[in-house]
């Protein structure tokens, strides 16, 4: 009994102890974004004698968080809307019609998957440009619908044939063209891994830097992230309040959203994974 | 058939026009090029064969930057699955509390690399020096950044950071799955924890490790955020992963377009190799 | 209420009734917009401010109303975004370039105008015009000329009784008195490579203008080898040697602040940082010296350079216009102000404000004779031995290695 007290003590302990790396570097930002460059000098560690919000109110300027925020925020929801409209109807005959040409087209895709981004960047920026879709958000959003389809595909398509085949003769018997049948009984069906894909995807998104880097060379169109660096490159390494409180603010967004949904994402982070 | 045929491809068509051209052809392109002796600056240029190829051979930095790869890759590997398992096993056991160690362990991994490299900065560049000062502790006040072996070292932190959370729900989801009743039986067989660890949970999870490995593997050889932002993969070259030599290559030294095409089909390559070798093995072990 | 919204009716109908006189529809402005492409992101304000001056002049003058399309990307970000552009041709009308690095490049790929004839040409100093001129023609406006060495902090030169030093040996004395009185001779910011680059840069400068006239064209023709002037490293390893701690965690912004607040007596940076410098620390006397490379003193050089300028695209489909804006940079009236505004050494010869210190300091030398022009090295050179330094000081390569490295790099770069 001793001994199960003392090991579940040092589990707790560990838990502990990793919580702490977790958190570190967030709750160290957070305390020395209110603080002066001399108090972060003096002491790092102690909290600021009186948090300076104006640090954060020039923050919200200097990277201009509201547009930032809804330039990625468009992007986001182009990128994710295109994918689940075709990737789900694309996965719905995947899934129901057994011919070659059907196991072609699904190896075309998941083939894809084993692409690094590296690979295909420079012809890509290339594409875009004669596209006439760089330096345009709704064109980085397009762009992403083209690079996420085969796995939100991949997705589907396992998903889809979980479902039992009877639903759709039953709406056939009923007239039903494929496309509204597909829309009415199949894709409600859906919802759960639409949820996973919409997830993972918006995570990918709002996070993604390289693309967006390369895509986005007007500073009128930055995401977030693209708008963190530029300040980053302009302070580096100097004014630690500013780019900090810069930080927090960037990471919002992302943490708030984790925070709402967070059984959501969890689950579909697990599920997206082990489906693979 | 014929017209199931052509109904599928109507249903596939929007997926395939985007995929093809923003992915398919890319990826041909990249072939392409890297056949090309294409600057970027120069609107012309011309087949070259492999002489691309042939210079990657001696392309030190490149070389360098393969090795530097492999090194990170194989510590994540084991240190990022490792400490996931571990973490997800050391968080079963609680019952109150796991909600929220879950949530503590998860967060950085919600957090862009390119924020996470640079709360890092501050913390190995400002609060460890402090920290050492304070308690006067040399071994921690050390050039994080400027010394290729502690970079080294910094890059693996700041990743395991961002990295660890999403394997460990991976491996959460998988322990669940488990049967009670096996490990209970075993128990009461006289099974000690590790003997019950060895022989019921390695092997029911084995699918989460093959995807755990996977996933890892994947995401290490691509690195790019977490360099770029902390060390931009110096000092000099000492930490330049594949990714950013790519990068360097192509946008901001020589932009010799056709010749990164080449080094970023070599990446590809190793992936690629990399990945059937290990689900190979992963699959046999799984029937076995 | 009634009589307000009648006063408020007819105030307004009046009121339109006036623009509508104001702007007569058949005599209506053409309508131009010019895509700018500038690498001064600290100075978008200023150059905002002087296109809002052009405008007018232009509706008023021509009656062409001119939209600018003004873009600027950070400087490491810039040359990739540029290039990408120039050759897909999708050209921006004005663009910045590096006149020493990119003009022969540009110039043979086709994507610079012949600005000779331009009324500008004929304001420009003898020795500006020469940086931008190529091939016999004048290529692109020079807006930022420089001269520079290093930075050096008077007030603890002065305190310790010490002078510029004029020859490495003089330099080694300097930096055993600044040590003896617990001071730091050098401050060392390698985070951003581009500064370690410019002691290579001046070293390099000094060992070839004073003792290798032809180096670099032997360089072109591959008979020649870094080991020739392996002597740059004479004075790069007194700088490393005697510098500030962790380098690596130092860039630009922290460097200046630590020089202002007196944590190192030189820094190896140019006179542009200057103003930077001292808007953190108002007290402080910075100048500007040629850094010695050796004991012979016709190698201890400023560098003359006119590192941005301004080119026009030949694609430019208002290029009429593109070229007033040209020529407007360097109005008689408009352009002193603005040029002593963003700090920028005179380039016109109608530009007779008052400069700086330091830089009258730097012209100081150039009088003397002891001025060379920017040597134009590879591009990816250049950067190459940026990265080099950094490893250099982390001695993860050692000085063979820089050496031949370079020459290999160098010889690649003529391959193309």
């Amino acid at each position: 009994m001793k001994m199960k007290t003392w090991i579940n003590l040092l589990i707790l302990f560990l838990l502990i102890i990793y919580s702490i790396f977790s958190l570190s570097p967030i709750i160290l930002a957070i305390i020395n974004s209110g603080k002066t460059q001399g108090e972060i000098l003096t002491n790092i560690l102690a909290l600021p004698e009186s948090f300076k919000f104006s640090n954060y109110v020039v923050a919200f300027e200097k990277i201009k968080f509201l547009r930032s925020f809804f330039n990625t925020l468009l992007v986001v929801v182009i990128g994710c809307g295109g994918i689940v409209l075709f990737s789900s109807v694309a996965g719905y005959k995947l899934a129901r019609v057994k011919t070659k040409l059907s196991n072609f087209y699904y190896s075309l895709f998941v083939f894809s998957m084993l692409i690094p981004f590296h690979s295909i960047m420079i012809s890509l920026v290339r594409i875009a440009r004669v596209t006439n879709l760089q330096g345009s958000l709704v064109g980085l959003g397009i762009i992403y619908i083209g690079l996420g389809v085969p796995m939100a595909i991949f997705l589907y398509t396992g998903f889809i044939r979980s479902i039992p085949i009877e639903l759709d003769e039953a709406a056939r018997i009923d007239g039903c063209s494929d496309l509204r049948l597909f829309f009415s009984i199949i894709f409600p069906q859906l919802k759960p891994i639409t949820v996973t894909i919409i997830i993972t995807n918006a995570l990918w998104m709002w996070n993604d830097f390289l693309l967006p880097l390369l895509m986005l060379p007007n500073s009128k169109n930055y995401t977030i992230l693209l708008s963190t660096n530029m300040l980053f490159g302009q302070y580096g390494n100097n004014d630690w309040p500013a780019i900090l409180s810069v930080l927090i603010m960037a990471m919002l967004p992302a943490v708030v959203f984790y925070m709402i949904l967070q059984k959501s994402i969890l689950k579909g982070i697990s599920e997206g994974a082990l489906k693979q | 058939m014929k017209n199931k045929n052509r109904n599928l491809t109507l249903f596939i068509l929007p997926a395939l026009l985007f995929y093809a051209i923003f992915t398919l052809a890319p990826a041909f392109g990249g072939i392409w090029y890297s056949f090309t002796n294409w600057n970027g600056l120069n609107p012309n240029y011309e087949l070259i064969g492999f002489r691309n190829y042939e210079l990657l051979l001696k392309d030190k930095n490149f070389i360098n930057s393969i090795w530097f790869t492999m090194r990170f890759v194989g510590i994540m590997v084991v240190l990022q699955n490792v400490i996931a398992l571990f973490l997800a096993l050391l968080i079963e056991t609680r019952i109150k509390t796991k909600t929220m160690f879950r949530t503590l362990v998860f967060m950085p991994n919600m957090i862009s690399m390119i924020i996470g490299g640079f709360m890092w900065m501050f913390i190995f560049t400002r609060a460890l020096p402090y920290i050492a000062n304070a308690l006067n502790i040399a071994a921690l006040n050390i050039s994080w950044i400027g010394d290729p072996t502690f970079s080294f070292i910094a890059i693996i932190i700041v990743s395991l950071w961002g990295g660890v959370g999403y394997l460990m729900i991976i491996y959460m989801a998988a322990l669940q799955g488990v049967a009670k009743n096996l490990k209970e039986a075993a128990m009461i067989d006289g099974a000690n924890a590790w003997q019950v660890f060895r022989n019921i949970t390695i092997p029911s999870i084995m699918p989460a490790i093959t995807i755990g490995i996977f996933v890892t593997l994947n995401n290490s050889f691509k690195v790019f955020d977490v360099v770029y932002s902390l060390t931009g993969g110096g000092p000099g070259r000492s930490t330049q992963v594949i990714a950013l030599n790519i990068f360097e290559e192509a946008y901001s030294m020589n932009n010799r377009f056709g010749y990164a095409s080449a080094k970023s089909l070599i990446l590809f390559l190793i992936i690629f190799v990399i990945t059937l070798i290990q689900l190979g093995i992963m699959r046999r072990k799984e029937i076995n | 209420m009634k009589k307000f919204i009648l006063l408020l009716t007819v105030s307004l109908l009046l009121v339109l009734s006036m623009v509508g006189c104001a702007k007569p529809v058949d005599n209506a402005p053409r309508k131009v917009t010019l895509k700018v492409f500038m690498t001064f992101p600290r100075f978008q304000e200023q150059f905002e401010d002087y296109f809002e001056q052009f405008k007018v002049k232009m509706l008023a003058e021509k009656n062409i109303d001119v939209t600018i399309d003004l873009e600027m990307p950070t400087s490491d970000q810039a040359a990739q975004i540029l290039k990408a552009r120039l050759s897909t041709n999708d050209a921006p009308d004005l663009f910045t370039l590096h006149a020493i690095a990119d003009i022969p490049d540009f110039y043979k790929a086709g994507y610079l105008s012949d600005l000779s004839g331009q009324p500008f040409v004929g304001e420009l100093l003898e020795n500006v015009k020469d940086i931008v001129t190529y091939d016999g023609k004048v290529v692109a406006l020079p807006l930022e000329s420089l001269a520079w060495g290093y930075l050096y902090n008077k007030d603890i030169f002065a305190k310790y009784d010490l002078e510029a030093p004029q020859t490495i040996t003089e330099m080694l004395n300097v930096v055993t008195v600044l040590k003896e009185n617990g001071e730091t001779p050098f401050l060392l910011a390698f985070q951003e490579s581009w500064i370690p680059q410019l002691m290579t840069a001046l070293a390099i400068g000094g060992v070839v203008t004073s003792e290798n006239p032809t180096f670099i064209d032997k360089m072109n023709n591959k008979q020649a080898s870094y080991q020739d002037i392996a002597k740059i490293f004479d004075i790069i390893d007194i700088i490393m040697a005697n510098g500030t701690d962790k380098p690596f965690e130092v860039g630009n912004a922290a460097a200046s602040a630590d020089f202002a607040a007196g944590k190192a007596a030189m820094w190896v940076q140019g006179t542009w940082q200057a103003q930077a410098i001292l808007d953190i620390n108002p007290n402080i006397n910075i100048g500007t010296a040629p850094l010695p490379v050796s004991d012979n003193i016709n190698g201890t050089l400023i560098n003359l350079s006119v590192s941005t300028s301004l080119a026009v695209s030949p694609t430019s489909k208002n290029k009429d216009v593109a070229l007033d804006l040209l020529n407007y940079i360097l109005d008689k009236q408009a352009s002193s102000k603005l040029f002593e505004e963003l700090k920028f050494n005179p380039v016109a010869k109608f530009h007779t404000y008052e400069t700086f210190p330091w830089s009258d300091e730097a012209m100081s030398y150039v009088a003397l004779g002891r001025g060379y022009r920017d040597l134009s090295l590879p591009g990816a050179v250049t950067g190459e031995q940026a990265k080099l330094l950094q490893s250099y000081y982390a001695k993860t390569v050692t000085k063979a290695q820089f050496i031949e490295t370079i020459d290999e790099v160098w010889a690649n770069s003529l391959g193309q």
